[in-house]
Formats: structure tokens, C-alpha cells, sequence
């Protein structure tokens, strides 16, 4: 009948276990990574996500091999974002299990990434990663793990993102990360009415009620969660289920 | 029995490679197309772009034909899916024509397709038994099918109806990544491979 609105769930990833960052400090140890993407598999979760933090030339072996454990264990789609620099980092990630690849700061800095990744592997395979802050009346973009600001607005970024080759948004708030006060949805809806693509909405997720306003008010094609979920103060079940009911379509499992 | 992955070089084989492990199962990866056909059952993975898979294709794409056109079992997954047809609007090169019809880009504003679809009019009984009602989709391509007939399942993307999946005997394919499609996806390819394994 229709495409179904994801639930997305993030794991952020540092030297092989996951870690969730508050505002991108304070970063706190919640578990084996290949386990807990299972976990939420079964429970009915859409969408994995690994954000390699801190990611280093010396610590890309480890997230490969992470990578290739976990596409041997889940069977629902895996992005790979963080540290991802060049093309061939794009394939290796791809070729060891990924689905999707993120990227944030080698995009800002060569756009030209994208429309390559998407000649080679298909727009699909590339998420344009966006870290935004509020500046005045619109969005400012930020990279390397959202310390360094740049020049470009948010929006227009995105639609370049689009027009270079990005096949999906992932879109996190700044402001929001972490503080579960809820989505920043003025920024998911200007985004998701500027592109084409899907948008994964990300960032202040603290209740099933953010969740189903970023998807039904701000027109999120995903909504990402991660530290709420890690922590137990809700379920992706217990998400999914508050999405139904909110008669948004999504899959539910058995 | 022996299962051939053709890997045309693009994407992540790990998870399908994963998928198709069973008892009394040889799971095989072959860059070459000619080489690919000698095998029990074919599976065309999908990740990729259309003409540098045709290309890849197209030194062993007569001997496949007639490999599945002689009964071969072959499991095409998505862009796998559209090789199987003539043709596509994605790029040059010809697919293995075991299916009329030419690949189109979606008809829709939003491509690409990304997420959980429904399935709909399923008429294989391969979908019921592996309960698989909903099955995830990243594709912007479609395949258009002269003869409708083959269609044994269908999806719509924002008022595109497209076929989501098609089969011709032992010969499948399906626009989803039933590999990516939790355990009922695991359950269709499971239930593909029980199937061929008993006629």
C-alpha cells in the first residue's frame, strides 16, 4: 500500500563498543555494538546505524571488522557513518557490510564524494550526514563532530547534498542532541520540504510523542533514536507501537 | 548444492552470502559471468548501478540466458532483479533478457526508494509461507514487465505501482532485499531454496 515511516536506531560506536555522546561530550559505555543491534532487530527496529566517533586512520581496521560481524548477524539494513574521508573508504565500508554510507565532513569539504560514491555503488548507498545548529533565522552546518562551524546554511547544503549525488538525509540537530526535549522540527521540516530524498530526523528524541511529532508534523521520512533506548527509557517496541497508534504506517513485527 | 553469488563488484555480499547458509549448502562468489552459470541455483545480488553490472555481465551473458532459459533456478535482487529484464533507463548495456521489459526510473517526485514497503496482491505462495507482508526496498529503478502476467507481487511507491516481485518457474526476481528484510525475508529465501532443493 505505502512506504512505511522508519524507526532508525544509532549506535555510536568508539573502538569497537558503543558509546552515546550528551551534546557530543561526556561519552559513557552502554555495550557490545553487534549484540545490541540484534537486540533491537528483533524488537523492531527498521535501521541500524553505526556513527564511528573519534573515528582514526588507525581505528578504521576495527570498525571494518565490526561492520563485517554484524552484516553476518542482522538482517535489516546497516549505515555506516563517521571517519569516512574517500571513495575507496566508501567501498571498503560497503564491501565489509554496510548498506549505506554516511558522510559529513569529507562531503563539506569535497561535495564531488557524493556524486562519485553514487556513480559507483548508486545514490541509495549514499547518505549525506548533516550536522546543524540554529543561527538566527536558519541552520548553520557544522563537521568534525559538530566543533567545527562552517559557512554554509543548512538548507541550501542539503539540496547540494541532493544535487551531487546524496540518495538520504540524516539530519541531526545540534541543539537537541541528547537534551530529550524533542526534535528540532522547524529544521526537519525545512530540509525535508527543500530535498527529493528521504530525511532521518535526529536529535532530542526523549519520548514516543517526539517520535511521531518529527514524523507526522515535520514530514521525517525516519526518525532516529539512540540514547533513550540504550538507557531503557522506552522500546523500540513500545515505539513502534506509539507510532501505529498515532496512525502512522510502519511494519510491525510478529 | 552449489549456490552462485555473481558478484559484479559493487556492494555488500555478506549479509545475502549469510542468508543463503544452510545444511548441504556450498555458497560460491564468482566474478565471472560465464563461469557463474555453471552452478545449482544463480543469485544475482543487487547493489550497484546498472551498466558497469552490465558490463560485467556481458562476456557470459549468452551461456546464463541459456542456462535459465534451460531451467537453471536464479534469484535476481533488486538491480539482480533488473538485470533479468532487457534493458534500463539507468545506463547502456543489455540485462540477461529472461524477462521482457525495460527498467524505468520511478514515477514518482521522491526517489530514491528507501524503507519497509508493503506487498501487495501476493499471489506466489513462497510470500505466505515465510509470512513476508512488508520487505525493505532502496532502489530508484523499477522494472516494467511487457507481460504482466509474470508479476507475483506488487508495491507502490507514491502512486507508482511497480511489480516488487516476478517469476517465470524457477526464475525470480524481486525489487526487495529479502536479505535485508528480517527474518520473513530470511524465511523467503529459505522457502526459494526448499523449493528447488525438492523438484
Amino acid at each position: 500500500m505505502t512506504l512505511t515511516k522508519r524507526l532508525v536506531v544509532c549506535l555510536d560506536v568508539q573502538l569497537g563498543r558503543v558509546v552515546k555522546g550528551v551534546q557530543f561530550e561526556g561519552l559513557r559505555d552502554v555495550g557490545d555494538p553487534v549484540e545490541l543491534a540484534e537486540r533491537y532487530e528483533r524488537d523492531g527496529a527498521d535501521e541500524i546505524v553505526f556513527l564511528d566517533i573519534g573515528a582514526t586512520h588507525e581505528a578504521r581496521g576495527t570498525m571494518l571488522d565490526l561492520a563485517r560481524r554484524t552484516a553476518e548477524r542482522l538482517f535489516i539494513p546497516l549505515t555506516i557513518g563517521g571517519g569516512i574521508r574517500t571513495v575507496d573508504d566508501m567501498a571498503g565500508a560497503l564491501r565489509a557490510g554496510a548498506d549505506k554510507v554516511g558522510v559529513n565532513s569529507a562531503a563539506v569539504a569535497r561535495p564531488e564524494i557524493m556524486t562519485e560514491g553514487a556513480r559507483r555503488f548508486g545514490a541509495q548507498c549514499v547518505v549525506a550526514s548533516i550536522d546543524a545548529k540554529r543561527d538566527g533565522d536558519s541552520w548553520r552546518v557544522y563537521t568534525s563532530g559538530a566543533r567545527v562551524r562552517t559557512e554554509l546554511d543548512a538548507v541550501v547544503w542539503a539540496r547540494e547534498c541532493v544535487a551531487r549525488g546524496a540518495g538520504e538525509i540524516l539530519l541531526t540537530s545540534i541543539d537537541r542532541d541528547g537534551a530529550r526535549t524533542g526534535y528540532d522540527l522547524e529544521l526537519t521540516r525545512a530540509i525535508s520540504d527543500a530535498v527529493t530524498v528521504p530525511v532521518i530526523a535526529s536529535g532530542g528524541a526523549g519520548n514516543a510523542t517526539h517520535v511521531c511529532a518529527v514524523i507526522s508534523r515535520a514530514g521525517a521520512d525516519a526518525a532516529l533514536v539512540a540514547g533513550i533506548v540504550h538507557d531503557g527509557v522506552t522500546t523500540v517496541g513500545a515505539l513502534k507501537r506509539a507510532m501505529r497508534d498515532d496512525n502512522i504506517p510502519v511494519r510491525m513485527v510478529a | 548444492m552449489r549456490i552462485t553469488l555473481f558478484d559484479y563488484g559493487a556492494g555488500n555480499l555478506h549479509s545475502l552470502a549469510k542468508a543463503l547458509q544452510g545444511v548441504r549448502r556450498e555458497i560460491v562468489l564468482e566474478t565471472d559471468a560465464r563461469a557463474a552459470a555453471n552452478t545449482d541455483v544463480l543469485v544475482l545480488p543487487g547493489v550497484g548501478a546498472f551498466e558497469p553490472a552490465a558490463l560485467a555481465l556481458e562476456h557470459g551473458r549468452d551461456t546464463m540466458r541459456a542456462a535459465v532459459a534451460a531451467g537453471l533456478p536464479c534469484l535476481g535482487i533488486c538491480l539482480g532483479m533488473q538485470l533479468m529484464f532487457d534493458s534500463s533507463e539507468e545506463g547502456s548495456g543489455a540485462g540477461l533478457g529472461v524477462f521482457k521489459g525495460r527498467v524505468t526510473k520511478l514515477r514518482t517526485p521522491r526517489t530514491p526508494q528507501i524503507g519497509w514497503n508493503t506487498l501487495d496482491d501476493a499471489r506466489d505462495p513462497l510470500f505466505g509461507g515465510a509470512q513476508l507482508a512488508t520487505a525493505y526496498f532502496a532502489n530508484s529503478f523499477v522494472c516494467r514487465p511487457l507481460d504482466e502476467s509474470i508479476v507475483t507481487a506488487w508495491s507502490t511507491h507514491e502512486g507508482d505501482r511497480f511489480p516488487a516481485a516476478v517469476r517465470a518457474g524457477s526464475a525470480i526476481g524481486v525489487q526487495f532485499h529479502p536479505e535485508k528484510s528480517s527474518a520473513p525475508g530470511l524465511a523467503f529465501v529459505h522457502g526459494f531454496l526448499n523449493l528447488i532443493s525438492h523438484s
